[in-house]
């Protein structure tokens, strides 16, 4: 295989971690997050950091950021959650600029706006794909758990479904705390693979674009979140050559599949039901 | 002392433009309740028309002012008509709204970037930049002045058109609930298209001072956090609310720059966000959107 397939594997699991993780919470919660990227960002830095000052093994490290994400997804969440309406969302994009302001300017600990360089490249093709197939299969019995349906029973009908006993909000907040991990994950095996990280790549358009691939993959679709990373990151390297239109075809995109199919590529079903669905007898 | 005022002049004439901006978004959430993220956009459009029409045809600024502000409110009115009336029309999932409104924002800043460039540019020297001394206390700039005094005059006007016309006590109406409004015969369409078209003018007039206050360029319209920030601080869906909360930012972000550190300012903004959800979520004049069980 050569390089460059490897590392577009690689990237695709990657970028399927972090979907998995927004895909739960804006696809299986129904909650609108425009700052994930700052908890790639946390989980990025958590882990360069903890390899290259403190000499930790690359493993606890990925663990470590992904709980540093978890902790401060708590932080924010609590107080934003409990609320109805677009506060995370603004709060998210509050919180995705704070971390990188920060980021940015604490020159000592961070290295500042120039970026972090030699971090160890531990993201091999076996790390990538074996971390996302524990992930994903624990992602999926997730969806299919009670957790799972309680999510999904919130983003329909909040009222209804704290009147059957469920913390609603509590709920919330664990399902983006959840989200939060598989993104703070996402991001230190980037800062593997690429082995240099910046605070700007972990801005605005990098959340949006989590976002925007589990819109394109369905909501209430996890493997429908796959496909859209599959396709988008795809698509993403064939559009290299015209880099400048990019983004604004990326944009009518996400416009047209909310005028045309609001749903996603997949809607609210799973590619196993698809593909079982003509077999089905007719109850 | 005389910095203090200085300071404060800046920082109430920074907080009115962001009231400019942050009035048009509120009154859009309070109809339809979902953050129009492309609202930045249509701020970005009045600049540019505005710069395009000032650079080509050399016109006084209000004419292109005015064409500036007419522009932005149709292209407000036509984001509304193609990405969110489809949606509106078919489900009330206010998600899809969400979604279909950053796409846009995407879509209006990328078309800047391939037709304009993504250069800074500098408006013509239209609006006075002289500086001007108060009574030999302190001393700001005309723009300042210019900025603040305007912004008072669009909010007025607004504020008339809310309470003393007929479509105003329809929009009213509507905040309260889009649904029983339509059926009290109110064209919900129509008042939709007219908030928009109010919220893009609005946009517009925050442009222009924005990019003579710093430049003009295709994310200019990024600032609109700060607007929405605002109108957390100040309750989301109020529009003295949005005001209130604009001038408070404003005053926060040049006394932090005057007297902390410029780096600081947009951090003490989001701390001003994260202090205010854990405090008083609904902001200062917010309704209670806690849930209810």
């Amino acid at each position: 295989m050569s390089g460059y397939t490897e590392g577009i594997i690689i990237l695709l699991c990657i970028n399927a971690i972090a979907a998995m993780g927004v895909s739960l919470l804006t696809g299986f919660t129904g909650i609108f997050s425009l700052g994930h990227a700052a908890y790639m960002a946390l989980g990025a830095y958590t882990t360069a950091i903890l390899t290259i000052q403190h000499g930790v093994h690359w493993f606890p490290a990925i663990l470590c950021g992904g709980i540093v994400a978890v902790v401060v997804a708590y932080l924010i969440g609590v107080p934003t959650l409990r609320l109805l309406g677009d506060y995370y969302a603004i709060a998210s994009i509050g919180l995705g600029e704070a971390i990188r302001l920060i980021l940015e300017n604490w020159q000592s600990v961070t290295r500042g706006a120039r970026g972090y360089p030699g971090i160890d490249p531990y993201t091999t093709l076996p790390v990538a794909a074996g971390i996302f197939i524990v992930l994903a299969i624990g992602m999926f019995n997730l969806i299919n758990s009670r957790f799972g349906r309680a999510c999904k029973a919130c983003r329909d009908d909040y009222i209804a479904s704290s009147l059957l006993g469920f913390n609603t909000a509590r709920i919330r907040v664990v399902s983006l705390m959840i989200s939060a991990f598989y993104c703070g994950v996402a991001g230190a095996l980037l800062g593997g693979f690429l082995s240099f990280i910046q605070p700007v790549m972990f801005d605005m358009l990098k959340s949006t674009e989590l976002t925007a691939v589990v819109v394109f993959g369905g909501l209430g679709s996890m493997s429908g979140a796959l496909l859209g990373t599959a396709v988008i990151t795809l698509v993403t390297e064939l559009f290299r050559p015209i880099s400048q239109y990019r983004m604004l075809i990326y944009g009518a995109v996400l416009v047209i599949v909310m005028v045309i199919r609001p749903e996603g590529i997949m809607g609210n079903r799973e590619l196993l039901s698809w593909i079982k669905a003509p077999f089905r007898r007719k109850a | 002392m005389g910095t203090l005022l200085q300071q404060i002049i800046n920082g109430l004439s920074l907080g009115s433009v962001y009231a400019l901006i942050a009035v048009g978004y509120s009154l859009v959430y309070s109809i339809l309740l979902f953050s129009n993220f492309a609202h930045g956009g249509f701020l970005v459009i009045g600049g540019y028309i505005c710069y395009g029409i000032l650079k080509t045809f050399g016109t006084n600024i209000w004419l292109a002012g005015g064409l500036s502000l007419a522009g932005a409110g149709i292209a407000a009115v036509l984001t509304e008509r193609l990405a969110y009336r489809p949606i509106r029309e078919r489900t009330n999932v206010t998600l899809y709204l969400l979604i279909a409104s950053m796409g846009m924002s995407i879509v209006i800043e990328n078309i800047f970037v391939i037709v304009a460039g993504g250069r800074f540019r500098a408006l013509p020297p239209v609006i006075p930049t002289a500086p001007i001394n108060f009574f030999g206390f302190a001393t700001t700039s005309a723009f300042d002045l210019l900025s603040l005094v305007s912004a008072v005059v669009f909010l007025g006007a607004l504020q008339l058109f809310l309470l003393k016309t007929r479509w105003g006590l329809a929009i009213r109406a509507a905040a309260y609930d889009l649904r029983t409004a339509g059926l009290m015969g109110v064209n919900v369409n129509r008042l939709i298209s007219i908030v928009f078209f109010v919220a893009g003018a609005l946009a517009a007039v925050g442009g222009i001072f924005l990019s003579v206050r710093y430049t003009l360029y295709p994310q200019l319209g990024a600032i609109t956090i700060k607007a929405f920030v605002a109108a957390v601080i100040g309750g989301l869906g109020s529009l003295p609310g949005a005001v209130v909360g604009s001038l408070i930012l404003g005053l926060a972000e040049m006394l932090t720059a005057g007297f902390i550190s410029s780096q600081m300012r947009d951090l003490v903004v989001f701390s001003m966000l994260v202090i205010t959800l854990l405090v008083k979520p609904t902001g200062l004049f917010g309704k209670s959107v806690s849930e209810k069980v």
